[in-house]
């Protein structure tokens, strides 16, 4: 309220996120044999690999880099990827919103079922996954005839892929959406409906926009797992070069015939999808903490 | 506009949170749900604003059934324990809300939705915070917003939810009078719920004390601190003494006293249930012939002008409350340990041993 106020919770703030309790914390080769350690692995495991692959992308120089990009099935790739990850996520978006909704404003038998199913696919190998839906649509699967006499494809082909990844980017928005939704209660929709709002009034001008950072989180994710899915993809594809090849497949596929230059040149797109992703994750914390320190403050 | 609850019934799972209560709410009155959490105060505000469905009974508007009536056609105010401000928008946007999101033929022009708000909140004297947002302001700030969100849409009927429970002491206090105030110039049928006695018998024209969902009394606050219907009104509203006692022809008998009853003269004998306020236990050193039961000084504390007593009875070792002034507790010339005399004043009998607490 008064000024005083502000700047002493603006200090306890600032005290709270720099400084270090010397009470409550570890002594000084404890800490730094921990970074170290941290490091260490990290750079291992995580730095090394990602500038190996640029490394290598560039190895026969930028002209066989660009070339690789180029290659019509490169290209093909790219975008089977891209239309993929267009429409799975966007409906992912949808059942996302509408799963965390009704589990976080709602009781009703079979909750708990329903949140297990939203799980399922991080339980599941994706490979499993695939599977499943070769068994339902594949040729000799339950309507593989039918499918076949209705001139409709869906394994070896687009669909498939489609498929595939929505079935294994669907819990990222839910699980995002869920726990954020179950804390903010359902008060502001209740003073929303008593005030005259219609349901759909209701979800634009209080819920979304309540939920607005944590989707977008959500969103981003889903979209990064997408792009990069294999497993899954792998198995309903067929790996038809130029026609049912993602990204990721296509990697596979350079790199198994001993085309290093040109395989990494495609993993490097996908490293830069991941740095991007990562870069985009951070501004959207970063973001949201800052809205809530902001209307703190103000 | 009115209110009528006819024989409303409600229960979550197996607990049963309303049985088959029925409540009328004239137009114009401030009525207070009062009683202990779990009693069903809540789910009954909660249901007469459509935020819940009953399992029985129905509910009246001005006569008309509205059991089945949508929420956002209930026209009522709702003020939320928690204020429930939109925390992404402005007090202004918060308070503007309920005008924006009408249908577009009913909806107010800019300029008007601009001139009710800033008068909204001149009423709750805040309009030098149109601009911040609820995280930004204090809890008697962020009520008195919901409050004024809560009457932007012109209910008939406001319902309040335990609405100064999550203040300060002193805050609260100010804010009830001038909730009280505010309804003596808007005359808005208004409904609110609290566990707190001294709220309900300072702000409310009728208090309805509820227990266990159920209603136990209905009454103006005179009446029902007075009068008290059942024991668990009286234990309720105010510190009480138990004791158990018997009946026999109009003179009660408890802890070995004799006392005579001066009302409810009936020639009714039988068990009974005794309570005595604390300030009405009057405290002697010297034995009286009359009668007087006997207890132990175990500790007193002062607060200000009254002295609270803790004393064991000498009898059953049970402990009782009595409260004295200053004065004449240092005239007692008293302390922690003496044997004294309590004579009884004012008991209030109910038969049948029906101890609430």
């Amino acid at each position: 309220m008064s000024a005083t106020n502000t700047h002493l919770s603006q200090y306890q703030k600032y005290n709270q996120r720099v400084s270090r309790n010397r009470a409550t914390s570890e002594v000084a080769w404890v800490r730094y044999t921990l970074i170290a350690a941290t490091l260490l692995f990290l750079s291992l495991f995580l730095f090394v690999p990602l500038a190996t692959v640029f490394t290598e992308a560039f190895r026969k120089g930028a002209g066989t880099y660009f070339a690789a990009l180029s290659d019509p099935d490169a290209l093909s790739a790219i975008k089977l990827t891209l239309i993929a990850a267009v429409i799975a996520v966007p409906l992912n978006l949808v059942f996302g919103v509408a799963a965390a909704w009704a589990i976080a404003k709602f009781e009703f038998k079979g909750k708990s079922l329903l949140i297990t199913l939203i799980d399922l696919p991080f339980a599941v190998s994706p490979v499993i996954a695939g599977l499943i839906y070769v068994l339902i649509f594949g040729m000799q699967g339950w309507f593989g005839e039918w499918l076949t006499d209705h001139d409709f494809k869906i394994i070896f082909a687009i669909p498939g892929i489609v498929l595939a990844t929505i079935f294994v980017t669907f819990p990222f928005v839910a699980r995002e959406l869920i726990p954020l939704m179950q804390a903010q209660g359902k008060e502001e929709e209740e003073a929303a409906l008593v005030l005259g709002a219609s349901g759909w009034q209701m979800f634009w001008r209080v819920t979304l926009p309540n939920i607005k950072w944590g989707l977008l989180y959500g969103v981003i994710l889903c979209n990064a797992r997408a792009m990069g899915e294999f497993g899954a993809v792998s198995v309903v594809s067929g790996h038809i070069r130029g026609l049912t090849n993602t990204m990721p497949l296509h990697v596979e596929i350079l790199y198994n015939e001993y085309n290093y230059a040109a395989a990494f040149a495609v993993a490097s797109l996908l490293a830069l999808l991941a740095l991007l992703t990562l870069a985009l994750k951070t501004y959207v914390e970063w973001q949201s903490a800052k809205d809530a320190i902001e209307i703190e403050q103000e | 506009m009115s209110i009528e609850i006819k024989n409303i019934s409600k229960g979550f799972g197996n607990f049963s949170a309303l049985k088959d209560v029925s409540l009328n709410v004239p137009t114009g009155e401030l009525v207070a749900l009062l009683g202990p959490s779990g009693c069903g105060k809540t789910t009954l505000l909660r249901i007469i604003a459509g935020l819940e469905t009953p399992d029985n009974g129905s509910i009246h508007f001005h006569g008309e059934d509205a059991t089945d009536r949508a929420v956002r056609e209930r026209q009522v105010g709702f003020v939320f324990q928690h204020y429930a401000l939109f925390r992404h928008m402005t007090v202004f946007e918060n308070v503007a809300f309920g005008l924006r999101v009408r249908p577009k033929h009913t909806r107010p022009s800019e300029a008007e939705i601009k001139r009710r708000v800033h008068e909204l909140l001149n009423l709750v004297q805040l309009d030098w915070l149109a601009d911040r947002y609820p995280p930004q302001l204090s809890g008697g700030q962020r009520q008195r917003i919901a409050l004024a969100r809560a009457l932007a849409v012109e209910p008939k009927v406001l319902l309040l939810d335990e609405p100064f429970g999550a203040l300060d002491a002193k805050v609260r206090k100010d804010l009830r009078r001038w909730l009280r105030r505010l309804h003596d110039e808007l005359h808005i049928t208004s409904v609110f719920v609290t566990h707190d006695q001294e709220e309900a018998l300072e702000v409310a024209d009728t208090i309805v004390v509820m227990n266990q969902g159920r209603i136990e009394q209905i009454g103006s606050p005179q009446q029902v601190y007075d009068h008290p219907a059942t024991p668990f009104v009286y234990q309720f509203l105010g510190n009480v003494n138990a004791f158990e006692g018997h009946v026999d022809q109009g003179v009660a008998k408890i802890a070995g006293l004799q006392v005579p009853l001066n009302y409810q003269h009936e020639a009714r004998s039988g068990s009974i249930s005794a309570f005595v306020r604390p300030y009405d236990i009057q405290v002697r050193k010297a034995y009286d012939d009359n009668g007087a039961l006997a207890a132990k000084l175990t500790y007193a504390h002062s607060i200000g002008p009254i002295v609270r007593l803790e004393l064991k009875r000498e009898d059953n070792h049970e402990f009782l409350d009595a409260e004295l002034s200053k004065a004449d507790f240092d005239n007692l010339n008293i302390k922690e340990g003496d044997s004294v005399y309590l004579k009884l004043k004012n008991v209030r009998v109910f038969f049948g041993n029906n101890f609430v607490i």
